[in-house]
């Protein structure tokens, strides 16, 4: 293998993860403000299929601003969905996970209903961009300068997140209606006002992420389309301990085993596909374990004095202390 | 009105009982529009319905046939929801319980019936406990969100389901005529579940309704039943009552697993007699373990309720099909609908609580109330899906 087939693997792994990178970011800051949208695969699904089609219509009407349009629509959907699953627990008292779980369901369905005239048609593409001087940077250049504009975009929501959510009153806020509502209440913080806000906004981004599928990393509509996706972020969620950048970090190592896999299937044509197809959910599965706190603990506990509070810090992931509850003012 | 109805035992009972059939009714009522704005007499689809699930002895007998899995499945449901987990992998121990099934009786051909198809039947019960209990294990030891990981498990048997029946248990003779879907060959007609010939249905169904009354009994009349209930509604009250909260957590998820993974079983021996896979988990399992679920919320997690579910949820089903070739619309257009039921349905769990609200602000009344009650769904309101932490 020489260099410059490593770099294009490279720059196609960053390409990969830019929608879960989009889609894990607006999971975390829904999460962070104690709401669970466990719908993202359905979302996803809707998003992907509204964004191409409006995308493609709108280019028949206004040709070269589909891609935009088609985004916009596709943050709408995601939008929707979330504002359902805030309203539904908020307002209406149900359970998150069950709404959440029913509209990932219905997003499966209407998809594939909706878009089914649609499917395997060439369509709007999101243009790529070199960036002028950085793309000239040798070897991180071509990988993370010479991309789509989706790519930029990824990195810029990742670094104005963790921006917002330490370093802004409002991330305060949104972190304390996830973590000590009570208390956020008592000091004049609308709690369920942030709550819809922030679940509407991650919605949006996780439609954007959508929509950045079918508008691109993986271009066009079919049914099904992007199946599965959904509870990968979910799940990177969790291994990013909630937090941004590790959640970045998460969706890159996830699309680079993925690239890896499917290099490895074409290197070993003997073993069977199967084994690569399980290794991402094995993985995932094994993730889980690893950031879950028990087993971490312990890891930590065999650890020689000095590490343990850098890995403590690194290792233990604790979900927001009111994540998925309910908040009644009194 | 509502207040009034509320406040008096029955009605306030049974309109409780109704609302998820009203819910259905609301839910179709959107469908008449859908279907009048794609052109179709929304009158003559929905008697196509009808007449498809309830028009004849064979129509009845699908619908029979296709709420079976619905209730096995939902079953385990109602364990693992009252056992405060969630079990969203139906569909992955369905498929783990059909494969082992049928290598039983694969391996087996010559052995009689009475032998091979029980034997079956456990090996099913037994894929599907280990295919839940592996996620259970991971919850109660490590913390791991069993949402995901059944998640995760669902994939991982898809994938296992594709590559068995596209080597080691493909269909001899399907190698050499190149099918596009692998399936593997078809179990010895000795191992069919008896039927009421001429209709489809089987002994499968007889099965599930015995196995809803053994729930329920297991839920609310044995020791090992009240721990896992308490253990729903509050794991530290039963900790500190010497439950020990771990152990029943699995078992939950085990035995969740199980009732999805003889579903499969019986699904191989009394529908399909053979397996095969289009490449998705529900080319095989028509997706039964997402919408077992649906019929286990339906019938408000009580095993015996879950019965009356997924028949009307089988019918619908099943009715659905006929009106698609009736009235040629889109095939989605029908999952579009089952969707609106079931988001109708869920929905529609507010309006009862409400109803249970408004009964408890009559102090009278809910004397009477609770002297009527039998122990029969006494803590079916009680909201038995802790607040899940993702």
């Amino acid at each position: 293998m020489n260099e410059a087939e490593l770099i294009r693997i490279l720059s196609s792994i960053i390409l990969q993860s830019a929608p879960l990178i989009i889609a894990v970011s607006g999971e975390i800051i829904t999460e962070r403000a104690g709401i669970v949208n466990l719908s993202l695969d359905g979302t996803m699904l809707m998003a992907a299929m509204t964004g191409f089609v409006i995308g493609l219509k709108a280019d028949e009407a206004y040709p070269g601003s589909g891609v935009w349009i088609g985004f916009l629509a596709a943050a709408a959907v995601g939008a929707l969905f979330a504002f359902i699953v805030a309203f539904g627990s908020i307002r209406l008292r149900q359970s998150q996970v069950a709404i959440g779980f029913v509209l990932t369901l219905l997003g499966d369905d209407l998809s594939a209903f909706l878009g089914q005239n649609y499917t395997r048609m060439p369509g709007p593409l999101v243009v790529r961009k070199g960036i002028p001087l950085l793309q000239d940077i040798p070897v991180l250049g071509p990988i993370f300068f010479d991309q789509s504009i989706v790519v930029y975009f990824a990195f810029a929501l990742v670094i104005f997140l963790w921006w917002f959510l330490n370093r802004t009153q409002p991330g305060l806020k949104l972190r304390s209606a996830g973590e000590r509502p009570e208390a956020a209440f008592a000091r004049g913080v609308d709690v369920n006002r942030v709550r819809y806000l922030y679940t509407i906004a991650g919605g949006a981004l996780v439609g954007i992420a959508g929509a950045t599928y079918s508008l691109d990393v993986k271009l066009g509509w079919s049914d099904g389309h992007i199946r599965g996706f959904g509870w990968i972020a979910l799940a990177i969620v969790i291994f990013g301990g909630w937090a941004p950048i590790r959640g970045m970090v998460g969706a890159i190592l996830f699309g680079a085993t993925k690239t890896l896999a499917s290099i490895l299937q074409r290197s070993f044509p003997e073993v069977s596909v199967v084994a690569f197809n399980t290794l991402p959910w094995l993985l995932m599965i094994l993730v889980l374990l690893v950031s879950s706190s028990s087993l971490t603990e312990r890891l930590i506990a065999i650890a020689p004095g000095p590490l343990r509070r850098p890995l403590n810090r690194f290792l233990r992931v604790a979900p927001p202390l009111a994540l998925g509850t309910r908040f009644e003012e009194t | 009105m509502l207040k009034t109805i509320a406040r008096h035992p029955y009605l306030s009972r049974l309109l409780d009982a109704l609302l998820p059939l009203l819910a259905t009714l609301a839910a179709l009522g959107v469908g008449a529009i859908m279907l009048f704005l794609l052109g179709a007499n929304p009158v003559e689809a929905y008697t196509a319905l009808l007449e498809g699930a309830f028009g004849s002895q064979n129509a009845l007998a699908d619908t029979v046939v296709k709420a079976t899995p619905l209730l096995l499945v939902g079953l385990g449901i109602c364990i693992a929801f009252r056992g405060g987990v969630i079990n969203i992998g139906g569909e992955g121990q369905l498929i783990a319980g059909a494969i082992s099934g049928t290598y039983v009786g694969l391996s087996f051909p010559e052995q009689p019936a009475t032998v091979v198809v029980p034997l079956a039947m456990l090996a099913g019960f037994f894929a599907g406990a280990i295919w839940g209990g592996i996620p259970g294990l991971l919850k109660a030891y490590y913390g791991v969100n069993e949402i995901l990981s059944t998640i995760m498990m669902n994939q991982i048997a898809v994938q296992i389901m594709n590559y068995l029946l596209r080597g080691p248990l493909i269909d001899p003779e399907q190698l050499t005529r190149a099918s596009r879907i692998p399936e593997t060959a078809r179990l010895a007609r000795s191992f069919d579940l008896p039927r009421l010939v001429p209709t489809r249905l089987h002994l499968g169904a007889l099965i599930a309704v015995v196995l809803a009354f053994l729930v329920y009994v297991f839920l609310w009349r044995t020791t090992i039943g009240y721990r896992i209930r308490a253990v729903g509604l509050n794991p530290d009250a039963s900790k500190y009552a010497g439950i020990q909260v771990k152990r029943y957590i699995v078992l939950s998820l085990l035995l969740s697993g199980a009732f999805a993974g003889l579903a499969g079983a019986i699904q191989v021996y009394g529908v399909h007699h053979f397996m095969f896979t289009d490449g998705s988990a529900a080319g095989f399992t028509g997706s039964a373990g997402f919408n077992g679920i649906v019929a286990a919320l339906f019938g408000k997690l009580h095993p015996v309720g879950t019965i009356p579910a997924s028949f009307i949820f089988g019918a619908l089903l099943v009715g659905a099909n006929s009106l698609q070739r009736a009235m040629q619309v889109p095939s989605a257009l029908i999952t579009a609908l089952n969707g609106l039921v079931v988001v109708f349905v869920v929905s529609s769990e507010l309006w009862s609580r409400r109803i249970a609200r408004l009964r408890q602000t009559g102090a009278g009344a809910e004397v009477d109330a609770a002297l009527l009650a039998d122990e029969f769904d006494d803590d079916s309101r009680a909201e038995p899906v802790s607040e899940v932490n993702l």
